[in-house]
């Protein structure tokens, strides 16, 4: 037999544990897509995941707490959030994160909960553009559908969403390259990629795409090559408030602009000189047999 | 008789009582306080011998296990370490190594950035950054067992960390700290000697800072059955000899041994942080489930 101690503390965290237990089944609803992209080791529903990579590593289920108190995910929100002003001087790095996590009051050894090269961050900061970005075009279109606004033409509104969303790197331009290398690193390409899609699908989408056939699929692709582009002119770009970047974007949206037309002026002139020859083709046999007829 | 042998039995029932449950000290079963005592002196009579008892069993890897720890640690300069069961200060030393080339870094990275100093003022902050190569990060190394602790200090005199260490007798199981007070604790080998291990946990949460990390590198079990045997008829076969040999001590490394077979596997140890209150536990094997670092955070 056994005789346990009860100190006063077990009271408190038995009832934490029976807290964890009760909401293990209350599932936290995902109130952005950014959440489900990055929390790859995850800290929310799954059970054990099977290892991945040399060694082995499993993530537990912290527990979830209830709506009062925060859950671990929404507590690594705000730190990288925090971290976020102290990138421009030191980068993309672990020690941004233990920065943002002294500011919040916790220790800076907060920043062990995330890798070592900063991708959270990257993949953090990422989402939060896309989400600005669609807030922001959620408003124009209602005030378009209010009549407070013009409908923009397709191209001037690509150009703007692109300027827009180019716009929210301008305070970390100077670590941005840094962060790109860390987005095309093996491991973190499914979540850029999936971030980068579902923002062009939202451009698209607010643009007023509603083809059901294969230009859904050319039409993005041509729009994240304008985006992806235009990112890698913005790094290099020194001139006053980005300008020759906005030109640069400015040449590409109207050339895929003209590509487009050009496309379909090919297709129907292809149509026309087919039409032309199936005529003369018929005349000549309509000749020849009247030919045959008269001789 | 059966009057006279009552009172008898009931004084040793109480006497059980008194020393505590039943636990185990390797494949014996003995009291909480024979047990604590056991112990104790195992690690006396090893003290001396530990670090080369240690390379010759672990074949020189542990220096690599303790490595991955500190790595995985990632301290900052400003960091406060509390390593327990720390000994002979294998964890403490490398602590201090890793932050200090992390130091160097910062102000390399510092100096760049002020490429338009006269050299009269780089000379000058020099100076004043020679008193903080370590950013203010301190290491402080808990044990219980008095051999242990001299033994570090020796070693760290002998291999030169002057700043930064300091060296405190304590129980795992009752800190001598007060709450709140540190980033980081690490018990690196050690947890498998404490004898409440719950409530070293529950001490390690209370020490810990809100945003703490608590840092446990230990044996665990292994579950590739191929490997599990080779690893048993190496544990049980040549350690003990090695201890017989090089340190002359055959029961003490039997205990050693005996004890890793007797911890809780890695599941359940990840159960027990929890329980203490620990968030984002999970645990990493290290040369499949030979050795376990796990980890948690006070949230």
């Amino acid at each position: 037999v056994r005789c346990q101690h009860y100190p006063p503390l077990r009271a408190l965290q038995a009832s934490a544990v029976l807290r964890r237990v009760s909401d293990e089944h209350k599932k936290e609803p995902f109130t952005s897509s950014s959440q489900q992209h990055f929390d790859s080791p995850p800290a929310g529903h799954q059970p054990e995941q099977e290892p991945q990579g040399p060694r082995p590593s499993y993530t537990g289920q912290g527990g979830q707490e209830s709506e009062d108190y925060e859950s671990e995910e929404q507590l690594q929100h705000r730190i990288l959030t925090a971290a976020l002003e102290f990138v421009p001087e030191h980068g993309w790095t672990a020690e941004a994160i233990a920065e943002g996590a002294k500011t919040l009051g916790l220790s800076v050894a907060a920043a062990g909960m995330f890798h070592s090269d900063g991708s959270e961050l990257i993949l953090h900061f990422v989402s939060e553009c896309n989400a600005k970005l669609s807030e922001l075009l959620e408003k124009e279109q209602k005030q378009v559908q209010l009549g407070e606004a013009e409908k923009k033409p397709i191209d001037a509104f690509l150009r703007d969403a692109v300027e827009a969303r180019l716009r929210m790197l301008i305070p970390y331009i100077e670590k941005w390259p840094q962060a790109l290398s860390v987005l095309l690193l093996p491991r973190n390409i499914p979540s850029s990629l999936n971030l980068l899609t579902s923002m062009i699908d939202d451009i698209m989408h607010y643009a007023g795409d509603q083809s059901t056939d294969f230009n859904w699929y050319t039409r993005r692709a041509v729009l994240t090559g304008i985006y992806n582009t235009t990112e890698l002119v913005m790094m290099q770009d020194s001139s006053p408030d980005f300008e020759d970047t906005w030109r640069f974007l400015e040449n590409r949206v109207a050339d895929a602009m003209t590509m487009s037309n050009t496309a379909s002026q090919v297709q129907s002139t292809g149509e026309a000189v087919v039409q032309g020859l199936m005529g003369a083709a018929v005349t000549v046999s309509s000749a020849e047999t009247g030919r045959a007829v008269r001789a | 008789r059966a009057l006279l042998a009552r009172p008898a039995g009931a004084l040793r029932a109480l006497r059980a009582l008194a020393a505590g449950p039943e636990m185990h000290f390797g494949f014996q079963t003995v009291t909480e306080e024979e047990r604590r005592e056991k112990i104790y002196q195992v690690f006396e009579s090893v003290a001396k011998k530990y670090d080369v008892m240690n390379d010759s069993m672990t074949l020189g890897i542990h220096r690599v296990w303790k490595d991955i720890l500190v790595h995985k640690m990632n301290p900052s300069p400003g960091t406060l370490l509390l390593d327990v069961a720390g000994g002979t200060g294998d964890i403490a030393f490398r602590f201090i190594n890793y932050v200090r080339s992390i130091r160097e870094r910062q102000l390399q990275r510092k100096l760049k950035h002020h490429q338009n100093l006269s050299w009269q003022e780089i000379f000058e902050s020099y100076q004043k950054d020679k008193f903080n190569s370590l950013g203010d990060s301190q290491v402080v190394v808990c044990d219980i067992n008095r051999e242990m602790l001299k033994v570090g200090k020796q070693k760290a005199q002998h291999l030169g960390y002057t700043e930064g260490l300091s060296w405190v007798l304590g129980n795992a199981e009752e800190l001598p700290f007060d709450d709140d007070m540190f980033d980081v604790y690490t018990i690196a080998f050690g947890i498998r000697n404490v004898t409440r291990i719950d409530l070293a946990l529950q001490e390690a949460y209370r020490v810990l800072k809100p945003g703490g990390r608590f840092l446990c590198l230990e044996f665990s079990h292994v579950s590739n059955p191929l490997l599990s045997r080779l690893y048993d008829l190496y544990s049980f076969q040549v350690i003990p000899v090695l201890g017989e040999v090089i340190a002359g001590d055959w029961k003490s490394y039997q205990y050693l041994v005996e004890s890793i077979r007797r911890f809780p596997p890695q599941e359940e140890l990840k159960a027990m942080i929890e329980d203490a209150g620990f968030f984002k536990v999970d645990y990493e094997n290290l040369n499949f489930g030979i050795v376990a670092i796990h980890s948690g955070f006070k949230l």
